[in-house]
């Protein structure tokens, strides 16, 4: 999917209209060549852009606007760093098509409204726990039903702490880092390049994993769905 | 009618419905419009239809995936004032009438509880299923197919499951084994077809993997009898599907009765052995189970909570004698576990 169809257009924009509240940047990376995802992200992105008056959407070249890229921490393409008020470490990797448009949509919705969904104990759990930066890749396909709702989560982590960033890496684009972490199910997470695990969990047990992380002890796998 | 008053206490809920499948969503989409103030606490949303790519025998819709199903299911309950929790229950205890459920973080309260805890895929207990698993001993094709691009890779079961995995995995795989422990693949004719007609698959009957051999990933399954003359397959992956288990633990922790399989015992009204507290869906003893079917028990068991807790009169789990209230009805009233 490169462009979004309509019956799923109608809900996004029904949703936007709803729910979206600060003004949102979709900051988009790419590059003319070398790039077989770049042409189609952009033109997803740009009707996503399209679909409410409080997204805009800017466009950089990946290797041009090298400084802008190293300031969002985006060091492969296409890519996307989604802003609300302020920037809360939302990005994705990759194209967000498939399943992965609604991580995307989940995305725009919490970095306008800066609120997440977890109740105020939890948040407060998270808060407890991500006493340093603590990066979370997810590594998803766009046929993977479940990989959103581990992204979702994920956005959620980072929209309640300061100290969380997430990047949603669509696995495919990128053979080599499916060979770096040992990818072969989707979702699979990782944390500060030290703590990982594959398939779902449910929010206490995430934190249990952002607390590793944080700390810096290593951890095995914890394979659900 | 208007059951909220019904409440005794702001936190005090009508019914918490456990799960987030099918099930349980359709009985919050009931519960909802009943107007009974309502908690879904259920992980992760949708359930396990969520992880296959058509549905076909769904009424009302030809043909949609499992996610979509969910997602309309799931819209549909947000039409109305239902509170859904994306988390896990870890405890859900009982006093007097009362229930509390314990998540991570928060506790609910309810005067009934919904169990629509579904399953979990079952695993395969062979040599080197625990050490592959996630590394390339998958259960969800959908999930995971891609990563199979162009491989060899084997399905394990003999189920309609089974033969839906395989027919996902074929829009990526080379070539896909399924290997059946009987002597016929139990699908739905439909599925059958599809399978008879796809060349990357091929059926492997009367035969059961004995272990699942490699070193940094998966090299080959060995199987007890000899296929093609050799009694080792060399796949990548292995997708397991040979059926799944009732997570019905914190039910029976409560006291709920299952049969020997774990299956939550239920009625034709969803009740279970306890009071308030009512069972739908894969959980359950059910036989045949589908989507529509746990649809079916998941709305049975909100109306059947309505009516438990007494429709438009004030009756209170808090009260001793509630299932004495004059307002509860009748088949109901005296009713102990
Ligand atoms: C591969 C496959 C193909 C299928 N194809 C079809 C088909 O074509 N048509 C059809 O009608 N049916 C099909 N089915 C069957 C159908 O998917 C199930 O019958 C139905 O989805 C069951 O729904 P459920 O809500 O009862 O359970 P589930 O879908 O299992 O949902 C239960 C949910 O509750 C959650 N949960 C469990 N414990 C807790 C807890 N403590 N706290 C919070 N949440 C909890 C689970 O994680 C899960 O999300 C298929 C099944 C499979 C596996």
């Amino acid at each position: 999917m490169s462009e979004v169809p309509e019956d799923i257009e109608e809900t996004v924009v029904q949703r936007f209209n709803e729910e979206l509240k600060d003004p949102v940047k979709l900051v988009f990376f790419t590059q003319e060549m070398e790039c077989p995802f770049c042409a189609q992200t952009h033109k997803l992105l740009e009707t996503v852009a399209n679909l409410s008056d409080k997204i805009t959407f800017e466009v950089h070249d990946f290797v041009k606007d090298k400084e802008k890229a190293e300031q969002l921490g985006i060091e492969k393409i296409p890519a996307v760093a989604i802003l609300g008020k302020k920037d809360y470490g939302l990005r994705m990797f990759g194209i967000p098509s498939g399943y992965e448009f609604q991580t995307l949509i989940e995305g725009i919705v919490f970095a306008s409204t800066g609120k997440s969904e977890l109740s105020p104990k939890a948040e407060e759990a998270l808060r407890k726990v991500a006493t340093k930066p603590v990066k979370i890749q997810i590594f998803v396909i766009p046929t993977c039903p479940v990989c959103p709702v581990l992204g979702a989560m994920a956005f959620q982590f980072a929209i309640a702490s300061a100290n969380i960033s997430v990047d949603i890496v669509e696995i495919a684009e990128f053979p080599h880092l499916a060979v770096k972490y040992d990818v072969v199910g989707t979702p699979k997470a990782v944390l500060n390049e030290k703590v990982q695990f594959e398939g779902l969990v449910p929010p206490g047990q995430f934190l249990t994993f952002i607390q590793q992380a944080a700390q810096g002890s290593p951890t095995g796998i914890s394979p659900t769905i | 009618m208007d059951v909220n008053h019904l409440t005794d206490q702001q936190s005090m809920y009508d019914i918490a419905i456990i799960g987030g499948g099918v099930s349980g969503l359709a009985a919050a989409m009931y519960a909802g419009r009943m107007k009974l103030n309502t908690v879904l606490i259920g992980y992760p949303p949708g359930g396990v239809i969520a992880t296959t790519d058509w549905i076909e025998n769904y009424p009302g819709f030809i043909s949609l995936s499992g996610k979509e199903l969910a997602d309309k299911i799931l819209a549909h309950a947000k039409e109305y004032e239902v509170d859904m929790v994306f988390d896990e229950a870890t405890e859900i205890t009982r006093d007097g009438r009362c229930f509390t459920v314990n998540t991570a973080f928060d506790e609910y309260q309810a005067k009934t509880v919904l169990f629509a805890t579904g399953t979990r895929y079952r695993k395969l207990p062979v040599p080197g299923a625990d050490t592959f698993e996630g590394k390339g001993v998958q259960f969800c094709g959908l999930c995971d197919g891609p990563m199979f691009q162009d491989k060899l890779v084997a399905v394990v079961g003999g189920g309609d499951s089974a033969a839906k995995e395989a027919l996902i995995l074929a829009q990526w795989a080379k070539h896909i084994y399924v290997i059946i422990r009987g002597d016929q693949l139990k699908a739905e004719p439909v599925n059958m077809e599809r399978v008879k007609k796809t060349e990357k698959i091929t059926l492997v009957f009367n035969t059961n993997v004995t272990s699942i051999e490699g070193s940094q990933g998966i090299e080959k399954i060995v199987l007890d009898q000899p296929f093609e003359g050799k009694n080792e397959l060399v796949v990548k992956g292995v997708f397991i599907a040979i059926g799944s288990l009732p997570l019905s633990q914190l039910a029976v922790q409560l006291g709920v009765k299952t049969n020997e399989k774990g299956e939550i015992l239920i009625n034709r009204q969803t009740e279970t052995n306890i009071p308030g507290v009512f069972a739908a869906g894969d959980v359950t003893d059910t036989q045949f189970k589908q989507a529509i079917t746990g649809v079916a028990e998941g709305v049975t068991a909100a109306y059947q909570a309505y009516r438990y807790l007494g429709g438009e009169f004030v009756c209170t789990c808090v009260d001793d004698d509630y299932l004495d209230c004059p307002a509860a009805p009748e088949d109901l009233r005296g009713r102990t576990e």
